[in-house]
């Protein structure tokens, strides 16, 4: 059995490099691991072994058993197409302008291109572990929400009252004459556009069944995973993280990534050294100043939720290597293989 | 930055592209401006940084001088069609609205030219000495820019495109429309920034580039450096310091302009906004 575990939350909180510290320590714990990410950092790819952009996966060099893979959110929609659809559909499909849109512009396109990557890769039978780094739009919930919005899109509605047809099945039904909304959008957009729209409906619906099946499958990854929800104290991340809970999703685990040691705040004495240490001063007392909001903040989210929480230390420079993503794990409290179920 | 009729502020994700937009509009708000602050993105984050609960899509006061409303898709495309396009009043929770909203969602650029239709619209229309617009992040901000090109080249003829055409041409002038755009000094915000920077600036004019969150240096002298080093802040201090050289690398890739100090400690995201304002007022 595959172990999924989810790496999500906002942009900016150091999302990918936990998802990349945690794919080392398992492989390094002798798991066979694959890494599946979004955009990494130039030098954070160059330390997982990841060169170009493909949806393959990629051996690490130095480490057995890490693979990553970076994915390309288009080579994913064509495969989602040729999976889904006949494949003189599929070929009108991925050469259609409006499929294009659909796939970079649908809100959660991305993300759904990514939970059927993740799926493809969690049957295959191929892998102890797959981390997936997941897509940060919304806060990262958006990720979650995605099978279901695509099951709405390729389900038809819009199909259903361009055509006006209660079973849209067959071609030829589009028809201006008696529907004024029709009229009005055909004003309003003019020549065939519309016409087009309904074709590419009609192509699209043929990946209803296999996307409704996909759909459900990739929920029942999505309840099985462990689901680990990176956030700063920053107010901001902090409210996207709420909305998990809000929402109905149970992490495993919520990781406060750039902790400062609890101590710091204590030991900060004035220097008795004149005009030189002022400004030291003042820094080492607003340092001490961010240690007590950032244990207010702390307090206040395990107040709201029950969720177990790590806390990950503030590094000054973001990990360029394998032993600097261990470290990262070896730092934490409370970030480990076994509070994810690896 | 200030002196047009609107003015986008984006940056990558997390940033503090809200808190920035807020802060500007705070700030030409105290210097006797009348201006509208809008939310061109379907969150929270301007209305808590305004200090208020939520924002509708009718504009409220928010402050003297500050108005503040957010985008709202059903009735940002019921008003595009009757306002931008002359036709007729449509029932907004009706079947009519609800298939226009799907088909707004399929063809590419309708829902994102409606979206910055909306903020070159109320830039326009004479109401407001400025509108500052929190515009959609990075990631999504050139097929914004983009969408009146986009449907003028997929919509032949018909009134959607004449308007299209005049949204870009509004887009392309630098009296009308500028963007500010927020980094932190960190890799990827830098980074893609500046990946952005060229073809942002093929659609609109960057006015500025802020950037967010700067450490000042850690002390006045080395000689309080070792003098830390002796000491039980000894980690903090080389956090700081590690911190301080790694920002000071990045901010030499970004072009000069106005940098905003780090806030430490506990503050409302009204106090941030505010705190900023006080920063950018030093610059502008």
């Amino acid at each position: 059995m595959t172990r999924a575990v989810l790496i999500t939350g906002g942009g900016g909180v150091g999302k990918t490099t936990i998802a990349a510290a945690v794919g080392v320590g398992a492989a390094r714990a002798g798991h066979r691991t694959l890494v599946l990410t979004v955009d990494p950092a130039r030098r954070l790819a160059t330390a997982l072994g990841l060169e170009t952009l493909g949806n393959h996966p990629e051996p690490n060099p130095q480490l057995d058993g890490l693979f990553a893979a970076m994915l390309d959110s288009a080579a994913s929609w064509d495969a989602i197409a040729y999976r889904h659809a006949p494949v003189e559909v599929a070929d009108r499909l991925v050469t259609n302008p409006l499929f294009e849109a659909v796939a970079s512009r649908f809100p959660s396109g991305q993300g759904y291109a990514a939970s059927e990557e993740m799926a493809v890769h969690l049957e295959s039978g191929e892998w102890d572990v797959v981390v997936v780094d997941t897509p940060p739009a919304s806060g990262g919930i958006d990720f979650f929400a995605a099978p279901s919005r695509m099951r709405e899109l390729v389900g038809g509605r819009l199909l259903r009252w361009l055509t006006g047809a209660r079973l849209p099945g067959r071609r030829g039904l589009f028809n201006l004459a008696g529907r004024p909304a029709l009229r009005l959008a055909d004003a309003l957009l003019g020549g065939p556009l519309l016409e087009q729209v309904a074709e590419f409906l009609f192509d699209l619906r043929t990946t209803y069944d296999g996307i409704t099946a996909k759909a459900a499958a990739i929920d029942r990854h999505f309840a099985t995973a462990a689901i680990v929800v990176v956030t700063t104290a920053d107010p901001g991340p902090l409210r996207e993280a709420l909305r998990f809970h809000e929402v109905g999703i149970e992490p495993e685990l919520v990781v406060f990534n750039r902790s400062l040691p609890d101590d710091w705040a204590a030991t900060v004495d004035p220097l008795e050294d004149g005009r030189a240490a002022a400004a030291l001063n003042e820094n080492l007392a607003r340092w001490a100043l961010e240690v007590g909001r950032q244990e207010d903040a702390r307090a206040d989210f395990s107040g709201q939720v029950g969720t177990p929480m790590a806390t990950v230390p503030w590094l000054a420079d973001a990990p360029v290597d394998l032993d600097g993503l261990q470290a990262v794990l070896d730092g934490s409290e409370g970030l480990s293989l076994d509070a994810l179920g690896v | 930055m200030l002196d047009r009729s609107l003015l986008l502020v984006s940056g990558k994700g997390g940033v503090g592209k809200s808190a920035v937009t807020a802060a500007l509009s705070i700030l030409a708000a105290r210097r006797g401006r009348s201006v509208l602050a809008m939310s061109m993105v379907d969150d929270l984050g301007l209305a808590t940084h305004l200090g208020v609960d939520r924002l509708g899509y009718a504009p409220q006061e928010v402050r003297p001088g500050l108005h503040a409303l957010t985008i709202d898709r059903a009735r940002a495309l019921d008003e595009y069609i009757r306002l931008q396009l002359h036709a007729p009043r449509i029932a907004p929770l009706g079947p009519v609205a609800r298939g226009l909203n799907a088909l707004a969602d399929t063809v590419p650029g309708i829902r994102d030219i409606i979206t910055i239709g909306k903020a070159l619209f109320e830039g326009g229309k004479g109401d407001w000495d400025i509108v500052i617009a929190d515009a959609p992040p990075l990631g999504q901000l050139t097929s914004y820019l983009r969408a009146p090109v986009t449907i003028a080249g997929l919509v032949p003829v018909g009134r959607v495109r004449d308007q299209a055409l005049r949204y870009e041409q509004e887009l392309g002038d630098p009296h009308h429309t500028g963007l500010a755009l927020v980094a932190t000094p960190e890799e990827l915000p830098v980074v893609e920034t500046m990946e952005a920077y060229e073809q942002i600036a093929e659609f609109v004019d960057i006015a500025s580039v802020i950037t967010n969150r700067v450490l000042g240096p850690l002390g006045v002298s080395e000689d309080t450096l070792e003098l830390v080093e002796s000491l039980p802040h000894r980690q903090a201090g080389r956090l700081h310091r590690g911190l301080h050289a790694a920002q000071r690398r990045w901010i030499a890739d970004l072009p000069d302009g106005p940098q905003v100090p780090y806030r430490f400690g506990i503050h409302t995201p009204g106090e941030v906004a505010a705190l900023i304002a006080d920063n950018l007022g030093t610059y502008l």
